[in-house]
């Protein structure tokens, strides 16, 4: 990596207080432009209030999420999110929902046109796309809500245990897809996540992070070759590293 | 498998149809024997006479018109306070339903008119429109205002959260927000609000005729009464409820139409 370049995101000291309750506890770490960061962590360890503190959902109780160097605007950065629940519009097809973040953004529609028959074909969705929510499978919704975000060819992709209500073969296949929408739009990823496997499949890098009040344990960089074979020995010791880090008992 | 399911719904249809015909006639039957042959004829005219007379309202003026008229104007007068109830209706509803201000300002002014029935307000009206068109469309209107609101209201009230946050997520503003989640989410409610209204206001229809009208189905019904003609009175509650029924038909067509997504969900 290029030694002056500045990082694409930027958190600074992290805190986040709910009354007395000290939830996130000085947090501090950068993501490079492209990279794709898995963050791990004990179920209730807080990391959804870490995102929603990234998100400006919760004002940080100190502490500041530069993005480029600014403090994020959801008005001006461009960050797509996509959750575990299938947030798509019931009363829009296929098509109309993945085109619903290029319009809110204004993009001129011929490019919109494009951009959402791209990314309907991306996701192997072309053929369904004047289908209704309503008519589809879980795992179509959840690339519905990709391609949504993907669209709006976003800086900065935040995903929240997005395939966590999935069973294990759709979970791979996603996982797949995800890593090569990922490798061909150089997208900057932080996926949330409190799978260790799912994390040591993704992730370049791997954030553990403690229990409550939460911090960062142990940043854990991730060379294993792609695509990884989560039986490979190397992929194993990860794994089990990770989870040594994660155990609290 | 498309094709199966429209196939199978289609004799269930079939079978709908089948069935609302043997309930008619069966009613009619009982009708006009009970009519003819016990002492319920004193007061209850045969249905086939009731039909008949019907018919040929059609073509002999009731009063100064046809029967023909008599709908269009009670129709035309449904349709007007009916318009006027679906904008205010929409507007405060999806206005209370979304802004907690809206609420706290008119929620309890609407809830104090809700309960009150149109006809009570009949006296006030005549003081303040006079015998115009003007105090019929008041009443009509008060008759199907709060279907409206309410369910206009319980929509905007009932917008999935997720989804205000993903628009907001992908930088929607509070105006995109408003106009592509809650709005678009409220239909299907507003939507059996205008239903249920549309049948409401065209009941009101002869409550609002019973002020001083010369034309229109309420009053047909109004003059057999002070001219002891029960069989008039008759043809016009056969009309009211053919013509109710075929509204309640359309508006849920309509619906059917509009909201085709969320359909998909009832079938």
């Amino acid at each position: 990596m290029v030694e002056k370049k500045q990082p694409k995101v930027q958190v600074r000291n992290l805190t986040k207080k709910f009354g007395d309750l000290l939830v996130l506890n000085d947090i501090s770490f950068d993501v490079q432009a492209g990279e794709f960061l898995c963050i791990v962590g004990p179920t209730g360890c807080g990391k959804t209030t870490f995102l929603n503190s990234l998100t400006k959902l919760y004002e940080p109780t100190a502490g500041e999420i530069l993005l480029d160097g600014e403090p994020v605007d959801l008005k001006k950065h461009n960050i797509a999110y996509i959750f575990q629940e299938y947030s798509t519009m019931p009363w829009l097809t296929v098509e109309e929902n993945v085109r619903f973040g290029l319009d809110i953004k204004g993009v001129e529609k011929q490019k919109a046109n494009k951009l959402v028959d791209e990314y309907l074909d991306i996701v192997g969705l072309t053929k369904y796309r004047k289908y209704y929510p309503d008519q589809l499978s879980a795992s179509m919704l959840q690339r519905v809500v990709i391609a949504r975000a993907f669209a709006t060819q976003p800086e900065l992709l935040l995903m929240d245990e997005p395939y966590g209500q999935l069973d294990i073969q759709l979970r791979y296949h996603l996982e797949d897809e995800l890593i090569s929408l990922w490798q061909r739009t150089g997208t900057t990823v932080i996926f949330i996540t409190h799978n260790i496997e799912e994390a040591v499949y993704l992730g370049q890098r791997i954030l553990v992070l403690t229990n409550k009040p939460t911090s960062i344990k142990q940043a854990i960089d991730n060379d294993l070759p792609r695509p990884r074979k989560i039986a490979s020995p190397d992929f194993v010791k990860l794994r089990n590293e990770v989870t040594d880090l994660i155990k609290w008992w | 498998m498309i094709d199966s399911t429209t196939n199978s719904r289609f004799t269930n249809k079939q079978l709908i149809i089948i069935y609302t015909i043997i309930s008619l006639v069966c009613l009619l039957i009982v009708w006009e024997l009970v009519a003819r042959f016990t002492s319920a004829s004193m007061f209850l005219p045969p249905a086939s006479e009731v039909l008949t007379a019907f018919f040929r309202s059609f073509a002999e003026p009731i009063g100064q018109h046809t029967m023909l008229f008599h709908v269009g104007i009670s129709l035309y007068r449904v349709a007007v306070a009916f318009l006027f109830a679906t904008v205010i209706g929409i507007a405060l509803g999806v206005g209370m339903g979304y802004s907690r201000l809206f609420e706290a300002i008119f929620k309890p002014l609407f809830e104090f008119i809700r309960p009150i029935p149109p006809l009570a307000w009949i006296p006030l009206s005549i003081l303040w429109f006079g015998l115009s068109d003007t105090g019929k469309f008041f009443i009509i209107f008060l008759g199907c205002f709060c279907f409206i609101t309410v369910n206009t209201y319980d929509g905007a009230k009932n917008v999935d959260p997720e989804l205000m946050g993903a628009a907001r997520m992908l930088g929607a503003n509070e105006r995109q927000v408003f106009f592509k989640i809650v709005l678009p989410s409220s239909v299907p409610y507003i939507f059996a609000g205008l239903q249920i209204a549309v049948t409401a206001g065209w009941s009101a229809v002869v409550g609002a005729e019973m002020i001083q009208s010369n034309e229109g189905v309420g009053w047909v019904i109004i003059r057999g009464m002070s001219t002891g003609n029960t069989v008039q009175i008759m043809v016009g509650i056969v009309a009211i409820g053919i013509v109710g029924f075929i509204l309640a038909n359309l508006t849920s067509a309509l619906e059917r139409r509009l909201c085709a997504w969320n359909a998909q969900k009832g079938i």
